[in-house]
């Protein structure tokens, strides 16, 4: 049966847009025909402002980028930077990068799968997760002051050691979230509705989904085993033992389930980076006695001078973000600061195959999909 | 005096009129004022006061019960969402209806410019006329029935189907796709539900061979093998569940607020209101979960009787309208108990779904219950 | 061999040079022989198109393909040389649908046209903006107005007599 057509404009401004994504829709009654996000609401030209800082002052830009998990935007940038000015980190400050990014896995895991659920109808799982998000945000806020936009991962280290009593407070966290996840995992996945909501909805083929460029959750949920973590790793996660959590199905579901796993995961991770952590504390900027606006990088501090020069080259360097592959490409030309920066971020690249994900299903399927796909528009638009 | 004598175990009077001439000419001033309105040949209007006064005591009951209400589902909320809910205004947040209203009056009143005025101006208070009148032919205890209709159940399900005009006028007048959307879908939702809703109370007329609620309640009192409470829940377990589900549909609460879907369509029908004409729609939703529940406790729950009231002392006569009313009322709230916490746990289901579940679950299984009853009635089972 | 190496025995034609891309290999390629190479490069596993890169280096453009194998778990780069007269390129999005929003990214900040590409309009400015930002001679200090017209669409102007207060 066709009846008349009708044109919804689904945001900027709508509840479940997770920001200010448009979804232009052509509608056959409750049917979509046909969807055309349109982005760029949030579009700030962090690229030029890239070319236009030096390599220290972006790094603050990049907190903004993915506001939710903020860690894994800083150390993709200084990853990239550190690869082309070849500096070497010491192995504590490299255990606190992944001690931090896992921990805002957990962060953006739990937001994500929140905000998924308050879209589905039921807002107690956002609450709850929140309770936890929050002793995670106190965690960042002892390591550096801030909540959400850290500016905490520099070159050649991070900006500060941990501070004192920060290590017990994580291990409570850690045994609080593994029996919080149990609570998740009693209060939706058994849910009927949920299952219907859920299941067999925005199906993606494996094929379909690396043509599609996803990556991350997204694509491990269409069984495509894949974790730059376990496959092209760095820092020192081929020291660490977790496994890359893979679901076949490819759909709604599969994906929420494989960021219910990476939690797990992730605590797992946090355990063994806990234990096995260096116990030689990092040589803080005041110890070290240099001015902070000369001297060279060194690789036993978390001193790094505000204003210098990699040699001129460039870099595609790409982490496993929570939301999926998370690349930076710097180009250097030799003087202080990038020649070009180019993002490529998770969100803009899984949200392409959006109007082909839900095509011929209803609004709540949209809504649905676009929360499993996870993004965040801040990522989106740049 | 008179109680004692009066008392049999039977219903006491007919209605609340003459529960209330009863008293007055217990104390002794009906014959004085009685014959001040006869010297003029007024007795009519002596009648038409005393209904009023009635009915001004029980609209006040329901808005004060609609008021409670609200701020019981915040504070459900909350406690399912490990909150405190409204804790600031009045004790434990008690007065937050009150300073929500105040908010609501103090608020502009829009008007769209493309809406129709008048369709737009009228509709959120024909919403609140079903979800007064309802309460009509409903009884709150023992004598306190306003009227006893002898079609009291065709009333009330005739009575409720007002809303969904109600709501469609509010989705069209508003001249906004989302609103309309809303509107269509709780029509939609509406008329799917109102069958077996419908023929899951049929059942329990067969049972009693009366439409008249009292009939109804009255049918329940006493007991099977002197423990098990004669409530039509146990001779229709089934047709109890259908007629709560399509109860909670009729409600248009999680898992059915299609109407509204905050997630979906902003906020439904009533995107497009503010102010007072909000509040009405507001306080409609909450009337209108205390009647439909209140519905659900008569038909299955032994509305107001208590199972050994017939056992109390005579003595206590006196007291038996207020336990009766006190039985209802707890009775009817943990019906509304059970819709809030349904709300807070589960997601919402797609239109699709939910419209299949009506036609091809719920009608099949209501037709069905009906059959079972017949027969077994027929067989002289019940 | 590394797989750019890979890909010029395949394609000798095609691939002016070969090199790193600081430590992942990276295949120079004619700019004509782009859809070539890549479709090429696809058939020897590299299934992901990771990122599109439009570098504006004032005398010419530079298009950066960076590609990952999922099977051989390889990295592969192709690059390609545009005149800054004509920054043309063949689209890719007949291989991977996901360079349809990349590219379309590249011809909004950098201004590089992709010839075969569907949809090609501005994804993240709005329509009617007038340059290309990432481009180096790029006008920083002019202001430009945008406001969201009757139809929904995007308005800009660089003197902002669309915008309301203004008039």
């Amino acid at each position: 049966m066709e009846s008349d057509e009708l044109f919804i404009n689904m945001g900027p401004v709508h509840p479940s847009t997770h920001g200010v994504a448009r979804f232009k829709l052509r509608m056959d009654g409750e049917s979509i025909k046909e969807c055309t996000p349109v982005i760029g609401y949030l579009h700030r030209g962090t690229e030029k402002i890239g070319e236009m800082k030096t390599y220290l002052q972006f790094i603050p830009y990049t907190d903004r980028l993915d506001y939710i998990a903020a860690f894994p935007n800083n150390y993709a940038y200084v990853k990239a930077v550190e690869e082309l000015a070849g500096i070497e980190v010491p192995l504590r400050a490299e255990y606190i990068r992944v001690l931090t990014m896992e921990l805002n896995r957990i962060v953006n895991h739990i937001v994500s799968i929140g905000s998924l659920l308050m879209d589905l109808g039921a807002a107690t799982m956002i609450m709850w997760g929140f309770r936890e998000r929050e002793n995670a945000l106190q965690l960042f806020e002892m390591l550096c002051g801030a909540r959400m936009t850290f500016n905490y991962i520099k070159p050649g280290g991070v900006r500060e050691d941990i501070p004192d009593g920060f290590i017990p407070k994580l291990n409570e966290f850690i045994k609080d979230m593994e029996k919080r996840i149990v609570d998740y995992e009693q209060l939706i996945n058994g849910n009927e509705i949920f299952h219907m909501r859920m299941k067999n909805i925005g199906v993606i083929s494996g094929k379909d989904a690396v043509n599609y460029g996803w990556t991350g959750p997204t694509l491990r949920g269409s069984g495509v085993d894949y974790d730059l973590r376990k496959y092209e790793p760095y820092s020192i996660y081929p020291d660490l033992d977790f496994k890359v959590c893979v679901r076949k199905e490819g759909d709604s579901y599969a994906r929420f389930i494989v960021r219910m796993d990476e939690m797990k995961e992730s605590l797992h991770i946090l355990r063994q980076v806990v234990d096995n952590m260096p116990a030689t504390k990092l040589i803080s900027m005041a110890e070290y006695g240099i001015s902070p606006m000369t001297g060279t990088p060194t690789a036993v501090s978390t001193y790094f001078p505000r204003i210098f020069t990699p040699p001129a080259g460039e870099v595609y360097s790409r982490i496993e973000a929570p939301k999926g592959e998370l690349g930076f490409y710097v180009v250097s030309d030799g003087t202080t600061k990038p020649y070009r920066v180019k993002i490529r971020s998770p969100s803009f690249c899984n949200l392409t195959a959006i109007p082909s994900l839900v095509k011929g299903l209803k609004i709540g399927d949209l809504i649905a999909a676009f929360g499993t796909i996870d993004v965040v528009l801040g990522d989106v638009d740049r | 005096m008179l109680f004692l004598a009066m008392w049999t175990g039977d219903i006491m009077f007919e209605n609340t009129y003459e529960l209330i001439v009863f008293i007055l000419n217990f104390i002794g001033i009906y014959d004085p004022i009685y014959n001040v309105f006869e010297m003029f040949g007024l007795e009519y209007l002596l009648r038409i006061i005393i209904v009023l006064a009635e009915i001004a005591a029980l609209f006040v009951f329901i808005l004060l019960t609609v008021m409670f209400l609200t701020w019981m589902e915040r504070k459900v909320v909350a406690m399912v969402q490990a909150r405190y809910g409204p804790m600031v205004t009045g004790p434990r947040g008690l007065l937050q209806p009150v300073m929500d209203g105040v908010k609501l009056i103090g608020k502009e009143d829009i008007i769209p410019a493309k809406a129709d005025r008048w369709v737009f101006t009228l509709a959120p208070f024909l919403i609140f006329i079903p979800a007064l009148l309802v309460f009509i032919p409903l009884p709150f205890g023992e004598s306190l029935i306003i009227s006893d209709l002898n079609v009291g159940l065709l009333y009330i399900i005739a009575i409720s189907a007002i809303s969904p005009i109600a709501i469609l006028m509010a989705g069209w007048a508003s001249n906004n796709k989302y609103s309309l959307m809303g509107a269509i879908r709780a029509v939609a939702q509406d008329i799917s539900y109102t069958i077996p809703l419908a023929l899951a109370a049929i059942s329990v007329v067969l049972l009693t061979g009366s439409l008249s609620t009292v009939d109804i309640v009255t049918a329940q009192s006493g007991t099977w093998f002197g423990f098990i409470p004669k409530w039509f829940i146990f001779l229709q377990p089934l047709g109890f569940i259908l007629f709560l589900i399509a109860s909670i549909a009729e409600m248009g609460r999680i898992p059915f607020d299609f109407q509204e879907s905050e997630s979906e369509l902003v906020a439904g029908f009533f995107t497009e209101y503010s102010g007072m004409k909000f509040a009405m729609f507001f306080l409609a939703e909450y009337a209108h979960l205390f009647s439909v529940s209140a519905i659900v406790v008569t038909l299955f729950l032994g509305g107001w009787s208590v199972p050994f009231l017939s056992s109390i002392p005579a003595t206590f006569a006196v007291l038996i309208p207020i336990i009766s009313l006190a039985a209802f009322v707890i009775k009817t709230y943990v019906i509304i108990f059970f819709a809030m916490w349904l709300r807070d746990t589960v997601p919402r289901m797609r239109i699709d779904q939910l419209l299949n579940i009506g036609w091809k679950i719920m009608i099949p299984l209501a037709l069905l219950n009906l059959l079972a009853t017949a027969i077994l009635l027929t067989a002289g089972v019940f | 061999m590394n797989s750019a190496e890979e890909l010029k025995n395949l394609l000798p034609g095609s691939v002016i040079s070969t090199g790193l891309q600081l430590n992942k290999p990276m295949a120079v390629v004619k700019k004509e022989d782009l859809v070539k190479a890549a479709g090429k490069a696809k058939e020897i596993g590299f299934d992901h198109l990771s990122v599109i890169t439009g570098i504006d280096y004032r005398d010419h453009f530079e298009v950066i393909y960076n590609f990952f194998s999922y099977s051989k778990k390889q990295n592969l780069a192709i690059k390609v040389n545009l005149d800054h007269d004509k920054p043309e390129v063949d689209s890719l999005t007949s291989l991977w649908k996901g360079a349809d929003w990349l590219e379309r990214e590249t011809f909004d900040l950098v201004g590089i046209k992709f010839i075969g590409h569907p949809n090609l309009i501005r994804i993240l400015l709005p329509d009617g903006w007038n340059g290309h930002p990432l481009r180096k001679d790029y006008d920083m200090n002019t202001e430009q107005f945008v406001t969201i017209g009757d139809n929904g669409d995007d308005v800009v102007s660089p003197d902002g007599t669309n915008l309301l207060r203004r008039k």
